[in-house]
C-alpha cells in the first residue's frame, strides 16, 4: 500500500442537479486515523460511500489504494445504522468472512477476538434483532474490525449510545483504534468525538472541504472564520486588528494571558453549576458567550462589565 | 348438510378407487399452476425487487398497474390471452391455444401482480441499508440477491401462497383458454364446472373437496417453511 490510502481528485457529486460535494483534492494518508467533522448534512457520509464504491462521482475520481472502482468487499464499513441480518450475533459477525472465504476456524477466532475487543463476547450467541442500540453499535463495530480490512470506514460509531454509554465506549474506541494499523476514515458530527479520536481532521461543511490535516495543525490554525465557528472557537477581532479564535472551554472569569471585557447579561444556573452568560466588548461589536463561574464565586449583576480571560488562542487564518 | 357429507363420502371413495382419470387431472391442475407459479417467481421477484429499490420514471404508474392487477378477474385475463393466441390472434401461428401451455400463460398473468406486490411489500420491509452492507461485506450481485432473499423469506412464502392459491382455484382463465378438453386441458377446477353443468352435484362437490384438500397440503408446506424461517 503507498503513503496514500485515499485521494479524491476534482470530485464532484449532484443530486437534483445541485451539487452536494465539491472536493478538488483531498489525501488520506495511509495508517492514519482521519475524522471527517461537520455538521449534519454537509456530505460526509457522502464521501464515505464514494470511498466504499457505493456511489459514483458525477465528475472525478476517488482512488483507493491507487485503484479506482471499489470492487464489493473493497473496504470494510460500518455504517451509521446498525443492520443485521436474522440470526445469532456471531453469524452476523462472521458473514464478511465468510464472504471472503476464511476457513471456519479463522472466522471463529477472528470473530471471538473482535467481539471481545469491542465488549460483546457475552453477546455472540444473542439474535442479532435483540441488541440494544448499544450493544448493536458495538456489534456493527466489532463485525467491521473483523474484516481487518487495510481500510475502515465508520459512520457516526457512536450515534445511539446513552450518555454514560457514549464515555464509555468513546475510550473504548480511542483505545482499539491506536492498535489498529490500517487506514480509519471516521465521520462526525460531535466536537469532542473528533477532536479526541483524529490524527487528521478534515473539516466539511455545505459539500466542502474547509481545512484539512494533522488535528493539531487545523485546532492551531484554522484557516478561516467558519472553520473556527465549525470547530466551536469563539471568534472575535482582538485590540491588535487580529482575528482570534478561542477553543471551547478556554474562557475564564478574571485577569489572565489574554483578557477580555464582557458585559454581564445574566448568571444562569443548571443544576450545581453557574454559567455567566454576556457579551464580550470587541472593536467590530459584541460577541457572545457563555463561561461556566467557579464554585463560590461572587455572581455579578447583570449589565455590570467583569474582567475574563482565555487560556489558550488560536489565530485565524494565515 | 347432507350433500356435503355425501359428497366428502364420496370425494374419499373417489381417492380411494384409484381412478387414474382424477389422478391425472389433480397431475395436470398441479403441473399447469404449478409452472405458472414458477414463472410467475422468476419474473416476479426480481420486478418486485427493483420496483421496491430502484427509482426510474414511470414507477409509481408501475406500481399502480401491479396494484391493480392483484385483483385481475380471471376470466377477463382469460379473453385477453384467448385473443392473443387465437387463431386468428397475433400469436395464432404458435398454435398455443386450448392447450395447457396455453393456461399456464393465462395464469402466469394472474400471478405475476401477486408475486410483484408481494415481493415489493416484503423487499420494502428490509433495512434500507441492507443491500450496502451486503456489498461492502463483499458480496456479489446474485449472493447479495439471495442473502436479500433469504432476509425477505416470509413475505416471499406469502406471495408463493397468494400466487398459487389464486390461480389453483381459479376457472374463467382456464375455460377460456384451455377450453375444458376432457383428455388434455381439464383441470379440477373446469371439471367442477362440467360435473355441475351435468347435475352430477355429488362429483362436483367431491371434486372441489380434493381441490381444497389440495391446496391445503400446498399451503400447508409452505406455512411449514414459513414458521420455520421466520422468529
Amino acid at each position: 500500500m503507498s503513503d496514500v490510502a485515499i485521494a479524491f481528485e476534482h470530485v464532484r457529486v449532484a443530486r437534483e442537479r445541485r451539487t452536494i460535494l465539491d472536493v478538488p483534492r483531498l489525501e488520506v494518508p495511509t495508517g492514519t486515523t482521519t475524522v471527517l467533522f461537520g455538521p449534519n448534512g454537509a456530505g460526509k457520509t457522502t464521501m464515505l460511500r464514494l470511498i466504499a464504491g457505493l456511489e459514483k462521482p458525477d465528475a472525478g475520481v476517488v482512488r483507493v489504494d491507487g485503484r479506482i472502482g471499489t470492487p464489493a468487499g473493497g473496504v470494510a464499513y460500518a455504517f451509521q445504522e446498525a443492520v443485521f441480518l436474522r440470526g445469532s450475533v456471531r453469524a452476523n459477525l462472521a458473514l464478511g468472512l465468510e464472504l471472503r472465504g476464511l476457513p471456519p476456524a479463522e472466522r471463529t477466532d477472528r470473530v471471538d477476538a473482535s467481539a471481545r475487543d469491542c465488549g460483546i463476547a457475552h453477546l455472540l450467541e444473542r439474535d442479532a434483532h435483540t441488541l440494544s442500540a448499544g450493544e448493536a453499535q458495538r456489534a456493527n463495530l466489532a463485525r467491521t474490525l473483523a474484516l481487518r480490512a487495510p481500510i475502515m470506514l465508520l459512520d457516526e460509531p457512536l450515534a445511539g449510545f446513552d450518555r454514560v454509554g457514549h464515555a464509555r465506549f468513546l475510550e473504548d474506541l480511542a483505545r482499539l483504534l491506536r492498535t489498529i494499523a490500517g487506514t480509519v476514515v471516521l465521520v462526525t458530527h460531535d466536537r469532542e468525538e473528533a477532536f479526541r479520536l483524529a490524527d487528521r481532521i478534515v473539516v466539511v461543511a455545505a459539500g466542502r472541504v474547509r481545512a484539512a490535516g494533522p488535528l493539531r495543525a487545523v485546532l492551531e490554525r484554522p484557516p478561516d472564520r467558519e472553520t473556527a465557528e465549525l470547530l466551536g472557537y469563539t471568534v472575535l477581532l482582538d485590540d491588535d486588528g487580529a482575528l482570534l479564535g478561542i477553543p471551547p472551554g478556554a474562557l475564564r472569569p478574571g485577569p489572565g494571558a489574554r483578557t477580555f471585557r464582557l458585559v454581564v447579561e445574566r448568571v444562569l444556573t443548571v443544576g450545581l453549576e453557574a454559567r455567566l452568560v454576556g457579551d464580550i466588548v470587541t472593536r467590530a461589536g459584541p460577541v457572545p458567550v457563555e463561561l461556566p463561574l467557579p464554585a463560590g464565586a461572587d455572581r455579578p449583576p447583570p449589565g455590570e462589565t467583569v474582567q475574563i480571560a482565555a487560556d489558550a488562542w488560536a489565530t485565524i487564518g494565515d | 348438510m347432507r350433500d356435503l357429507v355425501a359428497a366428502l363420502g364420496q370425494a374419499l371413495r373417489l381417492l380411494a378407487s384409484g381412478d387414474p382419470a382424477l389422478y391425472v387431472i389433480m397431475g395436470r391442475t398441479l403441473l399447469v399452476s404449478g409452472a405458472a407459479t414458477v414463472l410467475a417467481l422468476l419474473a416476479g421477484v426480481p420486478l418486485g425487487y427493483l420496483l421496491a429499490r430502484r427509482r426510474f420514471p414511470g414507477r409509481t404508474l408501475l406500481l399502480g398497474l401491479v396494484n391493480t392487477g392483484m385483483g385481475l378477474p380471471p376470466v377477463v385475463v382469460g379473453l385477453f390471452v384467448w385473443l392473443l393466441l387465437a387463431r386468428s390472434g397475433p400469436l395464432g401461428a404458435l398454435d398455443l391455444i386450448y392447450t395447457r401451455q396455453a393456461m399456464v400463460l393465462a395464469q402466469l398473468v394472474i400471478a405475476l401482480p401477486l408475486i410483484v406486490g408481494f415481493t415489493v411489500t416484503s423487499i420494502r420491509a428490509l433495512p434500507e441499508r441492507l443491500p450496502d452492507l451486503l456489498w461492502t461485506l463483499g458480496a456479489g450481485r446474485w449472493r447479495r440477491l439471495w442473502l436479500l432473499a433469504g432476509e425477505a423469506r416470509l413475505g416471499l412464502l406469502a406471495a408463493i401462497m397468494a400466487g398459487f392459491g389464486a390461480i389453483i382455484s381459479e376457472v374463467g382463465a382456464s375455460m377460456t383458454v384451455g377450453g375444458n378438453l376432457e383428455h388434455s386441458t381439464r383441470v379440477l377446477t373446469t371439471a367442477v364446472v362440467t360435473e355441475t353443468s351435468r347435475g352430477n352435484v355429488p362429483l362436483a362437490l367431491a371434486l372441489g373437496l380434493i381441490l381444497l384438500a389440495l391446496a391445503f397440503v400446498v399451503n400447508l408446506v409452505l406455512t411449514f417453511a414459513q414458521t420455520r424461517g421466520g422468529r
